[in-house]
């Protein structure tokens, strides 16, 4: 991005996270339709009367209003924008996992409108008691294929035949999926039916949901490099407990 | 005469370093408070390093609540004026003194120090949920009314502790949210009118 000032008005986003800075200030993430991630400075956010408080809220649909000449913005305004009910239990969980996501792989000022909307999408599934699961499936892969890796689900990498429904597979990360022996073994072996109903996000099979869930998880930690995700660990704890 | 200069500089150093753990303190703030402390105010610098060192040895938590104190039980938990069957847990002493002034609240309380915080990897351990926990069915608490703060983090909180305490029979409530008291509707955000709305209740 050019050095040259640049503005929103009142441009569609979310809070993905925020921190405190300074006495009473918040630097805030967001994630909004035609900028794609970006840091806001929120000057006075935190003080007890500040109009920020009840609306820097994520899951919540917001337009934001800034302007910004260097790496972080200056936040001008930020409106309520559309009632919907909050995210609560574990559906909780899953926006907070959601938005380390988009944190973790999204670069600042990368516009993405379509993940935008999966997003939105998602939030608003979550909310209304969806299987929180298929939810998640469904955006890891639209993730994936954002940021340029799509998996290959419908297609034998080493073939390009059609994913048969009734034969096994192993998962290479670079490649695809290649077929192997139907007692073949491991983490990354799945059905081929899963793959194809992976490729349509239709999570209503057991065994689809738990083989996508490992696909998905290693796909993903691919991405990342190795780095653990917080809210994978903090929601292993809370089981143990 | 250099050799003097690197080593009171040194001193300097680790002090602006120190005044770092201060949250929201950056490097340009810390220098000017220490500049401030050995230039301007050397005997407030002298009672603040007393007063850091006291505390230090006499200040630790409540056995019971989890609230600063300088004894093994607090005064609040050994007052026998208050209800032992209530047990409010607050996010921290800044909201137990809040709800203290309330005056409408009589039973006992436990501070978490802190929330869950997912995005920041702040999980169960690091709020102390096991000893909350353990005070929660020691046999006195009948119920666990939960007054974490209305932030997607405070409820990612209370639902957690609310899901634990519920698996071990434990009646738990949550404090109601809504439009302030004297708070006229055209002045409240819409945020909190929205979740009024969703929370509203028969007459
Ligand atoms: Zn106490």
């Amino acid at each position: 991005m050019s050095a040259a000032r640049r503005r929103a008005e009142l441009e569609p986003g979310f809070v993905l996270h925020s921190y405190p800075y300074k006495e009473t200030s918040l630097i805030v993430e967001a994630f909004t339709l035609r900028v794609g991630r970006v840091g806001l400075l929120a000057r006075g956010a935190r003080r007890p009367r500040s109009a920020l408080r009840g609306v820097l809220l994520s899951f919540h649909p917001l337009r934001l209003s800034w302007s910004a000449s260097v790496e972080l913005g200056t936040l001008l305004a930020a409106e309520w924008s559309g009632g919907r009910g909050a995210l609560g239990g574990f559906a909780l969980m899953c926006g907070f996992y959601l938005n380390e996501l988009l944190l973790r792989l999204l670069p600042r000022e990368d516009p993405h409108e379509a993940l935008f909307d999966a997003y939105a999408a998602s939030l608003e599934r979550l909310a209304s008691g969806e299987d929180e699961a298929a939810v998640l499936r469904a955006f890891e892969r639209r993730l994936l294929a954002e940021l340029g890796y799509a998996p290959l689900l419908e297609r034998d990498a080493a073939s390009g035949a059609p994913v048969d429904p009734g034969r096994r597979y192993a998962y290479e990360l670079d490649r695809g999926p290649v077929p192997v022996a139907a007692a073949a073994g491991g983490e990354l072996v799945v059905s081929g039916q899963t793959l194809l109903d992976v490729a349509r996000d239709d999570y209503a099979r057991p065994q689809t949901r738990d083989e996508a869930r490992a696909l998905m998880r290693t796909l993903i930690a691919q991405r990342l490099g190795g780095q653990p995700l917080h809210t994978r660990s903090v929601l292993r704890e809370l089981q143990e407990l | 005469m250099a050799k003097e200069v690197v080593s009171t500089a040194k001193g300097l150093e680790r002090l602006i370093e120190a005044l770092r753990v201060l949250p929201g303190v950056g490097p340009r703030s810390a220098q000017r408070m220490a500049y401030y402390l050995l230039q301007h105010d050397r005997a407030g610098a002298e009672r603040l390093g007393q007063a850091l060192g006291a505390a230090l040895q006499t200040v630790r938590h409540c056995a019971k609540c989890n609230n600063f104190t300088e004894d093994e039980v607090c005064a609040l938990c050994r007052s026998p004026r208050r209800d032992p069957s209530l047990l409010c847990v607050v996010e921290t002493p800044g909201d137990l003194a809040m709800v203290e002034q309330s005056l409408g609240y009589s039973g006992m309380y436990f501070v978490l120090m802190g929330r869950l915080s997912p995005l920041d990897g702040v999980g169960p351990r690091d709020i102390g949920l096991d000893r909350l926990l353990a005070r929660a069915t020691d046999g006195e608490v009948q119920e666990v009314i939960l007054a974490t703060n209305f932030t997607n983090e405070g409820e990612a909180t209370a639902h957690y502790i609310a899901e634990m305490l519920r698996a071990r029979n434990v009646k738990v409530s949550r404090i109601a949210r809504g439009v302030p008291l004297g708070g006229e509707l055209e002045y409240v955000d819409a945020g909190t009118i929205s979740q009024a709305l969703l929370d509203r209740r028969g007459l």
